[in-house]
């Protein structure tokens, strides 16, 4: 049971409060409520494809943000060498990180996935390091930032102006989930793809092609974090660590919404990315804002072992 | 074998200690780097030995580091003594953060572990009144005003004592309690081992030993920065220098650390930019095709040859 879950049942009380905070907050301070959300999406869009392969492959990709900093790369090669957008490099981006991703599971991931979770850690956590280190070999640690002039887009209502290129990522978080959940629910290899999730042995005896799902669904969640890549840094500079926190980033919110529990990554994630603009709006401690990430799973780890005591 | 061991110690002991009379400067600062990182590497892999993972020796060389500066320049205490407060500080924290998170293990933790070196930096680059702000500390002057014979003895005593507390924890009851919980968490807490309490000790002393090497290379250097101090050179590295040694013995962190400490400072030379994608390289190599390492692989050919 998830954790998101057991508030959602406890009461409607939170629901009230959440809502009477949100009201409070959009009144105080606008610009935060808009500008997490926004962040808000970022993230879940980048943590959804993590939870994708934890759930079903059942290995915690250390490289995850690794992925994503390539495919931002990728496009940027792309606009560079032939001009093309970022916004339209995401098709490329997409198909290239499905064929990477392939690559990765059958030359590298495949030979750990019945090994100790601690093989997994250090070779994903190697991976990391590799595909890290050949970005600042190729492209130098020299931030990179394409002059776009789409990306300043704005809106005013009233006094009150924000960006509005950055829903971008809304609308990216929204066809991923949708698309995951209309896949998996819906299309016969997603089904496939749950009960390998659920039980793997039980999958095979019914006749499905475990490795096969398996590598279908790494392959998949690579090119979306791929093609993520490409729309991310329309918007931020890149540089080879760019990728990193996202990776923690996205595995706090998956152990905040529970394993599997792909809906409840998009509510933690706004617990997580207003939080964040909340802090950052403070002149002068907006530094602290990274650090809630890390207290808000800690918190988590805490709550849990104390239920897993008390049952 | 066994009997002649305090001898061969002593032995290897001996010629380190007296190696300064025979080389020059340029191989005892390598040989220092080298001691550091196995001290770091043998505190990994101590932990290892219980089958948690962690990924927070960056931080704990940073909080160790910052910790025996901050002391030295504050307190005036004898950069020696800030040097093992440091490393107190740097156990005491562990302890800490242990008690709160070894509770989940396994993924919970390494990732945790991952996050803290990152955390620390925010912390420091964030109290600039304390620790300098983002352009860190310098220190009015390097440990033994930067003499190469002190500083490596410094550096070799902080090795011993990493090699000393691995023995000590491979050759008494510690090992047996550690492997057990390694192989089956529920077998260990049934036969009477307070799993958690050996984990959060054993979280604490490898992270005072971190902070007591991250002490000694701060005060060698004479500067600790935000970006220097928490680097990920220092997780990643000692892990790469474990697994090609071995896993899960003294003896292999310490060849690993001896044998990629001296191909790095080739590497170094030949790719400036990038040359930690070795070690990632070695990382995943290691973990793909010998798990056991030199150390382990060599090993088990020797006993093969013996009983033939």
């Amino acid at each position: 049971m998830s954790l998101v879950n057991k508030l959602k049942q406890s009461n409607y009380q939170i629901a009230i409060i959440s809502v009477i905070l949100i009201v409070v907050l959009g009144s105080w301070k606008p610009h935060v409520l808009v500008e997490g959300f926004q962040r808000a999406c970022l993230y879940a869009v980048i943590a959804l494809p993590m939870a994708l392969i934890l759930g079903i492959v059942g290995i915690i990709n250390l490289a995850h943000g690794e992925y994503m900093m390539l495919g931002a790369y990728f496009a940027y090669s792309l606009n560079v060498y032939i001009g093309m957008d970022p916004l339209v490099a995401i098709v490329p981006a997409w198909i290239a990180f499905f064929l990477i991703g392939m690559a990765s599971y059958r030359a590298i991931i495949k030979y750990v996935l019945g090994t100790p979770e601690l093989n997994q850690l250090l070779l994903t956590f190697g991976l990391a390091m590799v595909l890290e280190q050949m970005a600042n070999l190729i492209w130098t640690s020299r931030p990179i930032k394409l002059p776009l002039q789409y990306v300043s887009a704005s809106a005013t209502i009233g006094s009150f102006t924000f960006g509005t290129y950055e829903f971008v990522y809304v609308g990216a978080a929204m066809v991923v989930l949708v698309g995951l959940q209309l896949f998996l629910k819906r299309t016969s290899m997603g089904q496939a793809a749950l009960a390998v999730g659920q039980n793997p042995r039980g999958a095979k005896l019914v006749g499905i092609h475990v490795d096969r799902t398996y590598l279908l669904v790494f392959s998949l969640s690579i090119a979306l974090i791929g093609a993520l890549g490409a729309i991310f840094m329309t918007r931020h500079s890149i540089f080879p660590l760019v990728g990193a926190p996202f990776t923690m980033k996205s595995f706090c919110l998956i152990a905040m919404a529970g394993i599997g529990n792909l809906m409840g990554i998009l509510w933690c994630s706004l617990i997580l990315g207003l939080a964040e603009n909340f802090v950052l709006s403070f002149r002068g401690y907006a530094g602290w804002a990274d650090i809630l990430f890390f207290a808000l799973i800690v918190l988590v780890i805490i709550v849990r072992s104390h239920q897993r005591e008390v049952k | 074998m066994k009997k002649s061991r305090p001898l061969f110690y002593l032995i290897v002991l001996a010629f380190l200690f007296t190696l300064p009379l025979y080389t020059g400067v340029y191989v005892l600062n390598v040989m220092g780097i080298i001691l550091i990182y196995m001290a770091l590497a043998l505190s990994w892999d101590m932990l290892l030995r219980s089958g948690q993972i962690s990924f927070g020796m960056a931080g704990f060389f940073g909080v160790g580091g910052y910790g025996a500066a901050l002391l030295f320049l504050n307190t005036g205490v004898h950069p020696l003594v800030s040097i093992v407060l440091g490393g107190l500080i740097a156990g005491v924290l562990a302890w800490l953060i242990g008690s709160a998170v070894l509770q989940l293990r396994g993924m919970y933790f390494a990732i945790v572990t991952l996050a803290l070196a990152e955390i620390f930096r925010v912390i420091v680059r964030n109290l600039p009144d304390l620790t300098g702000g983002p352009e860190g500390t310098i220190l009015p002057q390097a440990i033994f005003a930067g003499n190469s014979t002190y500083t490596y003895w410094l550096v070799l005593s902080v090795a011993a004592l990493s090699v000393a507390v691995s023995d000590i924890f491979r050759n008494t009851r510690i090992h047996f309690a550690l492997t057990s919980i390694r192989n089956d968490e529920i077998v260990a807490k049934s036969s009477g081992i307070d799993v958690f309490k050996y984990l959060v000790f054993l979280f604490a002393v490898t992270s005072a030993i971190q902070g007591v090497a991250g002490g000694a290379y701060a005060h060698i250097y004479g500067f600790v920065s935000p970006e220097g101090s928490f680097s990920i050179d220092f997780t990643l590295l000692p892990i790469a220098m474990a697994l090609l040694g071995g896993m899960h013995s003294t003896w292999g962190p310490v060849v690993g650390a001896v044998v990629l400490g001296v191909v790095s400072e080739f590497l170094k030379l030949q790719i400036p930019y990038g040359h930690l994608m070795v070690y990632g390289i070695i990382i995943v190599v290691a973990i793909l095709f010998f798990p056991q390492g030199i150390v382990g692989t060599v090993g088990q050919r020797w006993k093969k040859t013996v009983s033939h």
